[in-house]
Formats: C-alpha cells, sequence, structure tokens
C-alpha cells in the first residue's frame, strides 16, 4: 500500500468512481485493496475465497459509488463495510442450514429514539471504552463475531456453551452496551 | 405500555440489530431483520447507530496485499478485456440508452428548432446528449449550438429545496470539470470553458450530480449522479 491515504482524498476517489472515472477506480483499488483483503481473508478464512471475495467487493464498489454519501460516514468505513458483508454472506451461504436457531425473537414495537442514537453516533470512538465494561470473555465474543465473522454456532464452541445460552449470553451484553454507548 | 416494558422493547430491538449487524444472524432471520430494518425509520437509526460504533474496531483489521492479478480481473470484468479501445463504449450505462432515449432526443431537437434559434449554425455540426440514470427521475437533453455553448432542456425530475444540480463535462481519463450548477425544470445555456473545450466533442460525456446549495465545494462532485450522457454527433 502506498503512503497512508487520507479519508478525503479516499471520498473524493469514491465520488470520481461514481462518475464513471476508471482512472480513480485504479487508484481507489492501489490504496485500500490491501486494507480491504485483509478484511475478508480474516472472515473467510482461506485465501481462495477470499481472492474471489475481493474481486466481488471492488465490483460491488464500483457499482455502488453513486450511494456514497460524502460526511455520512467515513469513507474506509463504508468500503470495509462493503467488503465484511460481502464475506458474511458469503460465510452465511455456506454454513449449514441446521445452524438456524429456532425460536424467532419475538420483538415488542417499541423504538429507539432516533435523535439520541443519531447523536450518540457521532461521539465517536466510545466502543472500546463500553466493550471494556463487559466481562473479558463477552467482550471478547463480540470483537469475534464482527471481526473474524464468528456465528453463534461457532462462539458457543469456542465458549463451550449451548447454543441458546451463548445468544441470551450475547443478547445482555449487546443490551448493555447499547446502554453504555447511548449514555 | 409502560415505560419500562417500552425501554425493554426498545433493548431487544436494539440487541437484534446489533445481532444482525455483527453478523450472527442465521440466513433466515438475517433476511427477516433486514426487511425490518428497510421498513422501519427507527430501526434503519438502530442499524447506522451500530454500524457507526462497531466500525470503530475496523482499523483492527491488518493490511494483507491481495494478489498481483485482481486488478486486472476486476478492471476486465467490468470495463471489458480490451480497454484501449473507446473508454467509454464498453460500459453498459451506455447500452443502458436506449431507443427510446434518442427518441426522446430526436423529438426534443426537433422542438428546439421550433425555436427562434439564431446561434445554430447547421445541423451537421451539432452534438447532442440525453442524460438520464437508472434509479433517477431527472432527465435532461442536451444540445452543443456548434459555438460554443450547451442548450439545456429539462424533460423530467425534482430536486430538494436544499439541493441543487451540477453539470459536469467528463473527457477521456481526466478528471471531471465543473460547468456549474443549473437551473431544475427550465431550459439553460451553458458556455463551454475553454478547458471544456479542448476536449470537446464526440465522445464527451454531460453528468450531472446533485449537490450543496450554490455547487460542490472544490469543485469536485460529492453527490450522487443523477442524469449522465454520452455526446453523439446528429
Amino acid at each position: 500500500m502506498p503512503a497512508q491515504s487520507g479519508p478525503a482524498e479516499i471520498s473524493e476517489l469514491i465520488a470520481r468512481c461514481s462518475l464513471r472515472d476508471r482512472q480513480a477506480f485504479r487508484m481507489l483499488y492501489q490504496r485500500t485493496s490491501a486494507k480491504l483483503f485483509g478484511v475478508v481473508l480474516r472472515i473467510l478464512k482461506n485465501r481462495a475465497e477470499a481472492e474471489e471475495a475481493i474481486q466481488e467487493v471492488y465490483i460491488k464498489i464500483w457499482q455502488r459509488a453513486d450511494r456514497y454519501q460524502a460526511g455520512q460516514s467515513s469513507p474506509i468505513s463504508w468500503l470495509v463495510a462493503i467488503a465484511r458483508n460481502h464475506a458474511l454472506d458469503m460465510v452465511r451461504a455456506r454454513r449449514p442450514a441446521g445452524d438456524e436457531l429456532d425460536e424467532a425473537m419475538q420483538i415488542a414495537d417499541a423504538g429507539p429514539d432516533p435523535e439520541r442514537l443519531a447523536q450518540a453516533s457521532q461521539e465517536g470512538e466510545r466502543i472500546e471504552t463500553c466493550l471494556a465494561t463487559l466481562e473479558p470473555e463477552k467482550a471478547e465474543a463480540v470483537r469475534g463475531a464482527y471481526l473474524e465473522g464468528y456465528s453463534y454456532d461457532e462462539l458457543a464452541q469456542r465458549y463451550s456453551v449451548p447454543l441458546n445460552t451463548m445468544r441470551t449470553w450475547l443478547r445482555r451484553s449487546l443490551i448493555k452496551l447499547r446502554e453504555c454507548l447511548t449514555a | 405500555m409502560s415505560d419500562e416494558q417500552g425501554k425493554r422493547g426498545g433493548d431487544e430491538r436494539g440487541a437484534l440489530v446489533a445481532e444482525y449487524v455483527l453478523g450472527l444472524l442465521g440466513p433466515r432471520e438475517h433476511a427477516r431483520v433486514e426487511a425490518m430494518i428497510a421498513a422501519d425509520p427507527a430501526l434503519k437509526a438502530e442499524h447506522d447507530f451500530w454500524s457507526a460504533r462497531f466500525a470503530a474496531l475496523d482499523s483492527e483489521f491488518g493490511e494483507v496485499d491481495a494478489p498481483a492479478h485482481v486488478l486486472g480481473r476486476v478492471e476486465a470484468r467490468l470495463f471489458g478485456a480490451a480497454p484501449k479501445t473507446s473508454i467509454w463504449n464498453s460500459l453498459a450505462l451506455w447500452r443502458g440508452l436506449t431507443a427510446g432515449a434518442l427518441a426522446v432526443a430526436v423529438a426534443a431537437i426537433g422542438f428546439n428548432l421550433m425555436q427562434p434559434t439564431p446561434s445554430v449554425t447547421s445541423l451537421t455540426t451539432q452534438l447532442v446528449a440525453a442524460l438520464e440514470a437508472e434509479g433517477s427521475d431527472v432527465r435532461f437533453l442536451a444540445l452543443y449550438d456548434g459555438a460554443g455553448a450547451v442548450r439545456l432542456t429539462a424533460l423530467s425530475g425534482d430536486v430538494p429545496s436544499d439541493r441543487d444540480l451540477e453539470l459536469w463535462a467528463i473527457q477521456g481519463e481526466q478528471a471531471p470539470i465543473s460547468m456549474g450548477v443549473i437551473p431544475v425544470n427550465q431550459r439553460s445555456v451553458v458556455e463551454l470553458s475553454e478547458e471544456v473545450q479542448a476536449g470537446w466533442g464526440e465522445g464527451s460525456v454531460l453528468a450531472i450530480t446533485l449537490e450543496p446549495k450554490g455547487g460542490a465545494p472544490e469543485g469536485r462532485a460529492t453527490g450522487p449522479v443523477v442524469a449522465l450522457g454520452e455526446v453523439h454527433q446528429i
């Protein structure tokens, strides 16, 4: 990867891609492909699959460049989300069907307060602080899900607990995390 | 519903969206929650909240160089095997400019010619572009008058009151050149700057983006492309 590119430069390259500027696409690839390959490789844990994934990811980036809204999220986060979600889709597709949890959660109809959420989103990097308020292995499980793409099944095996216990555990942790993040 | 029940409902919805963002759900439930988020602005806000928060962990993904042949394969798939021919020829986008759009163009030219147009010298020197894009109802017709100006006719499309439309010229591999903010829903004439004039001709591309009021800051497009088209000689 060449010298560290600033978010403003990446943002401009994405905007130029939306104007079908091929040179900008090549530059965007050169600036960001090592990061995104790192993402898909970490989640897929298989070089051949990661190689297939990274191609699809850049095709999606070219196709969706016009949906990127500068200022709404950091351009790197936007790119990482495309890469991570694509890798997770591949992981989901290859998991056995029986992996699905039985009971769909019943959701009461009470929404969060969007204004408060929006405000909280702007605050920056509180996630580390809030993860630190969880028990270490629960914080580790949340990070494992985000960074390694672990499913509930894989987490249950890693921590040697039944699947439903794992889900109850993690849901409580996520509720606690949300309270901390919006506090 | 009591406050306590409401809070619990909110907590559960929040946790479910967090599970979705983390990618913990199986395919069926993942698809179900995806549909719920698409249909409910409060859940969309919850989704954006979690995405933004977890994105702070993105710095923990290390960099690994992708195999050298990947870029070539991606470009071949996107742009076709022989990118040396005209850059724009192979774009699927242009294939989307249907005979219908050209018919609109021709009809509109006929209409234009009925107006007093002293600067139009000869049809044979004219260039025309139909500007449109999938998913957008903004459509313009651009007609070059052969004497340094493009006459724009808005065919359809509305723009939010806090935004402006900005016109761009794309020529070869250069960065898009701004041709300024253009009025919505009316005709206008845009003079070509020297910079645009230098590369102007068949194959030039005109694009319209949605920008903040007054146009893109620093002369670089920031908004989505709402219409574009290649310039053709008629």
